[in-house]
């Protein structure tokens, strides 16, 4: 933890909660030293002029000061630029929600990762850009958890240890890999797509997200990702 | 463990800090004045406060909070019921309705869509939203979420219920407060401002 006092820190909001009556505590994502808790005190009084600008998906710049243990206290927050002119819409917008909720079990506290942090600015672009967002998904699982040590062998079938074929089936486990067989229900091209995080069809994407939710899950350790089933319910609405 | 020390007393007094804005020092003023000086208030208080647990629920059409199977907005025929204001909690169908600006009913989300926390379309009553949509009887729909980015979400999936239903759905402004001093205003709010303004 920093005694020292930081100073215009690049950050996003990933998380918010209702702090006493009139705070508000946030679970921001750093440049420079990783997933940390700010306490934004006042900013859910009536005038506090903070409360417009800590929102999440948009870029901000942070100072805050040591507080108590692991919990710091904002002092000042802006926009990293002076107005965000295209923010999340729609399916885009709640696929920016999933991505948060990863960010908050894959990272640990105060671990800084500015590879992460980088790949989450660019991931929240791309949405923002109109990207195709099952496919923005997909790299961005599949990126964060190589930058956190999770990274997917998948170029080599486990068993033979040949490099996978475009054109055969695979049966594909998380502990031990993708193993080819006539009865496989992964494509190879799917598994080079993963690798080269480039998604050319929909099948690829679909088995691409079978796969990804197999090891996030794997990974998760029998948590469970609120956010998936509720925004399936959400784009179910739409 | 106040209990143990100080018994019931200790544990009114602890039990009152509940309350929001209040701590220690003041629920221990609330407890002696309720205990010496006003018992008949203090009985008529917690009364009130069991019956009230036992008897409020929500509305059956509003999801607004009241002892009524229909609360009292709902069950007013001086309402316009063609239009309809979605609001995040019962406060806010109490401001709108102090402001008297408005004529119509309400229907209370109790919340915001929150996929981090597992809120969605079925817990803020979407269903049932959709139900009353489709009766015919609804002309508009006023969304007056909050204007943050869970209020602004939660107010285009209802926009795109209301428009499968065919029913005209507008957003209530947010930008400059009345008052208000644009040197004062952060960014945002002020970008809010600019995009809903309006020919004069
Ligand atoms: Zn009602």
């Amino acid at each position: 933890m920093s005694e020292r006092l930081v100073s215009l820190q690049p950050g996003f909001l990933i998380r918010h909660w209702p702090y006493g009556e009139t705070s508000l505590l946030a679970d921001v994502l750093t440049r420079d030293f990783g997933r940390i808790s700010l306490l934004a005190r006042g900013l859910r009084k009536p005038k506090s002029k903070l409360a417009g600008v800590l929102m999440p998906f948009v870029p901000l710049l942070l100072s805050y000061g040591a507080g108590r243990g692991e919990l710091h206290y904002l002092s000042h927050a802006e926009h990293q630029h002076s107005a965000f002119d295209s923010p999340l819409q729609g399916k885009a917008l709640f696929c920016g929600f999933y991505i948060n909720e990863l960010i908050t079990h894959f990272l640990h506290q105060s671990d800084p990762h500015p590879e992460v942090f980088e790949l989450y600015q660019q991931s929240l672009m791309s949405l923002q850009n109109g990207a195709e967002v099952e496919s923005c998904l997909r790299c961005f699982e599949v990126n964060l958890l190589e930058l956190v040590g999770y990274g997917l062998d998948i170029r080599y079938d486990s068993q033979t240890h040949q490099l996978v074929e475009a054109d055969r089936k695979y049966h594909f486990s998380v502990e031990q890999g993708p193993r080819e067989s006539v009865y496989g229900e992964i494509n190879g091209t799917t598994l080079h797509a993963l690798h080269s995080r480039q998604f050319k069809d929909k099948e690829s994407l679909l088995q691409a997200k079978k796969i990804m939710r197999m090891v996030i899950d794997f990974h998760l350790q029998g948590k469970l990702l609120k956010s998936r089933e509720t925004i399936a319910k959400i784009i179910k609405h739409m | 463990m106040v209990m143990d020390k100080k018994g019931l007393l200790g544990q009114l007094i602890q039990d009152l800090c509940y309350l929001p804005g209040v701590g220690p020092k003041s629920a221990q003023r609330m407890a002696f004045y309720l205990l010496q000086r006003n018992r008949d208030g203090a009985k008529r208080l917690a009364e009130t406060l069991l019956e009230s647990l036992n008897k409020v629920t929500r509305c059956k059409s509003c999801r607004n909070l009241t002892d009524q199977m229909i609360c009292s907005i709902c069950s007013n025929q001086g309402r316009d019921h063609s239009v309809v204001c979605i609001v995040e909690t019962p406060a806010d169908v109490w401001a709108v309705d102090q402001a008297s600006v408005f004529g119509g009913v309400f229907f209370v989300l109790h919340g915001h869509l929150s996929p981090l926390d597992g809120i969605g379309p079925d817990e803020l009553g979407l269903d049932l939203l959709e139900q009353r949509l489709e009766n015919k009887e609804i002309k508009e729909i006023i969304l007056a979420t909050n204007s943050t980015v869970e209020g602004e979400a939660t107010a285009q999936l209802i926009s795109e219920i209301a428009k499968r239903s065919h029913v005209r759905a507008s957003r209530i402004a947010h930008g400059v407060p009345m008052g208000g001093e644009l040197e004062y205003i952060d960014s945002s709010t002020l970008t809010h401002a600019f995009k809903g303004r309006k020919p004069i």
